[in-house]
């Protein structure tokens, strides 16, 4: 590699200080933590894969985070949402589910799901909100016009409502984790509060329906 | 009067006075190193050397450039601090010493210069692109050709690039001995970009290639420790890892049974955070070696987090002398084997932490 490349590598400042900088050059590349990347034979790949190969091949990688594995238990989404008390949550919510697995009926049993984690992103798929109401001005009035969501927004909001209704609606001598392991099951079986905020939101952007023409973008 | 039909060159200038032909010293210019000059100069250096040999009463045949500097450190002490200022006796022909490279003289002796291009002020960079513009054409002319008589691929065979990339500035400026500016640089990428691009330009393959750096493979720059063995003939493995301010070191032994012990304790009690042992166990877990090695663990410095990713990259660098190449590239793309350069940022004057602003007062 000639001088000027092997000098990129190092760990670098860049000479104008922007507001969003990282420690690494550019040239780095985002690592790939998952096993199963790295088993898949040469014949399954796609020219683009295949590119891609090449190119990690060839260029430096950044380091792995902290709080990511290559285990089956590790989760981003769910780090996102609770990256603190992580295993409590779903021990609880495990424990919860083996329970009533145990106490129904052989008819009932195969109904009943038990994996934590396919529990909390249920729960988060049923909690997120299509529309939300935005306030537009028009004529000197604000009127509330449905407008859409991204996924990234609609996620967001959904994590918001779960941990803000937790916070603030429940009784306070329970420990987080038991909160939250209540709304998620809640959630997963479209019940509880969140689920009903959200109904609301989509109501009310039913009832505002007439105003969605005033949406430019 | 007869004109000498000598075979010397006849100057430009019959007739002058004196005053005219005297040579115009202060317009000389910077000092041009001919080839001729740097030429003597390396013959006296070969002299010189010679010299100094018999003076330190050694063989004048064998004398290499270490002897040279061991007799001029002998001859001339010196008491500096910045080494390039010491007495120095060194032939060097790089551009940052001595004699820049290539800084001959341009013209001949009647004033004209050699290249047809040195009026531009850059003539080999103009002279590449006026070489790389002509190809381009030649490409299209054969096309044209092949068109006319209806033999033109379907399937043109295109330049086989492979993993190499285009010369960097530097490098172009290293090759043409002279500066050139990023637009011009771009202008000739872009211009490769034109030829390569086209569907006959196979017929430049060499061309286009000698400007090409190859890429060499990142984990052929992978430092593998050595496996050592032990007394007991049992196979193991020691290396080092850092992270912010902690410093890890490890010894990995083989034919174990999964037990860790970091600073003399067990890990469960030195690191009570799941997250942490997690991070313990990553580059095992990554491999499927989870019960086969015995670590003994040493770290120092930091917190907690930093304590444990110091460790974990001192594990994946040790777990490589018990992997085949393939694996240890896995790893290198899981990103195990690459230092955390992240540090604490510094605090600003005139903020109150790294990015955190004072409140902002309007009055």
């Amino acid at each position: 590699m000639a001088a000027s490349i092997s000098g990129l590598l190092k760990p670098w400042t860049p000479r104008v200080l922007l507001v969003r900088w990282s420690r690494y050059n550019p040239y780095y590349l985002e690592p790939e933590v998952r096993k199963e990347a790295y088993s898949r034979p040469e014949s399954e790949l796609s020219a683009e894969e295949k590119e891609e190969r090449e190119l990690k091949m060839l260029r430096p990688i950044k380091a792995a985070t902290n709080s990511t594995t290559s285990s089956v238990f590790n989760d981003p989404l769910y780090l996102k949402f609770m990256s603190t008390n992580r295993f409590s949550t779903l021990e609880n919510i495990k424990r919860k589910q083996v329970e009533k697995y145990h106490k129904a009926t052989d008819g009932q049993k195969d109904g009943i799901e038990c994996n934590p984690y396919v529990i909390f992103h249920q729960a988060l798929e049923n909690c997120k909100p299509v529309v939300t109401l935005a306030s537009i001005q028009k004529g000197g009035k604000y009127y509330q016009v449905p407008i859409p969501l991204t996924g990234q927004r609609q996620r967001f909001l959904a994590m918001k409502w779960m941990i803000t209704e937790c916070r603030e609606n429940k009784h306070r001598r329970t420990h987080m984790y038991e909160k939250l392991s209540q709304e998620l099951l809640a959630a997963f079986e479209k019940e509880g509060n969140v689920i009903k905020k959200k109904h609301e939101l989509h109501k009310m952007a039913e009832a505002n329906r007439a105003y969605a023409h005033y949406r430019w973008w | 009067m007869l004109m000498s039909d000598s075979s010397a060159a006849v100057s430009p200038q019959i007739c002058g006075t004196p005053a005219l032909r005297r040579k115009n010293l202060g317009a000389a210019g910077p000092e041009k190193f001919t080839a001729e000059f740097i030429q003597k100069q390396v013959e006296e250096f070969e002299i010189g050397k010679r010299h100094l040999a018999n003076m330190m009463g050694e063989d004048p045949e064998n004398f290499t450039q270490e002897d040279i500097d061991r007799s001029i450190a002998y001859l001339f002490p010196s008491g500096l601090f910045e080494k390039r200022a010491r007495p120095l006796m060194k032939v060097r022909l790089s551009a940052d010493l001595c004699f820049p490279p290539c800084e001959a003289v341009q013209w001949g002796p009647d004033g004209r210069p050699f290249h047809f291009l040195f009026y531009t002020g850059k003539q080999y960079y103009y002279s590449l692109m006026h070489d790389l513009y002509g190809r381009v054409l030649k490409v299209e002319k054969h096309q044209d050709q092949l068109r006319a008589k209806g033999l033109f691929p379907t399937e043109p065979k295109q330049i086989a690039l492979g993993t190499s990339r285009w010369l960097t500035k530097e490098e172009l400026e290293a090759r043409l001995v002279e500066p050139i500016s990023s637009q011009d640089y771009e202008c000739f990428i872009q211009l490769l970009e034109r030829l390569v691009a086209m569907p006959c330009c196979s017929l430049e393959q060499q061309f286009v290639m000698s400007h090409r750096q190859q890429l060499e493979a990142q984990s052929m720059h992978q430092v593998v420790p050595p496996l050592q063995k032990d007394d007991a003939g049992v196979d193991f493995s020691t290396a080092e890892g850092r992270r912010k301010t902690s410093r890890g070191s490890v010894v990995v032994r083989d034919c174990g049974a999964g037990r860790l012990t970091v600073n003399g304790q067990d890990y469960l009690h030195y690191f009570p955070v799941l997250q942490d042992r997690e991070q313990l166990m990553f580059p095992l877990q990554f491999c499927g070696l989870l019960g086969r090695f015995d670590l003994d663990c040493s770290v120092s410095g930091g917190g907690r987090s930093s304590q444990a990713g110091a460790l974990r990259l001192a594990i994946s660098r040790a777990l490589l002398s018990f992997l085949p190449q393939s694996e240890g590239e896995a790893m290198r793309q899981a990103g195990l084997l690459t230092p955390d350069p992240r540090v604490r940022e510094r605090k600003k004057p005139g903020q109150e932490g790294a990015r955190r602003k004072f409140t902002w007062k309007k009055r």
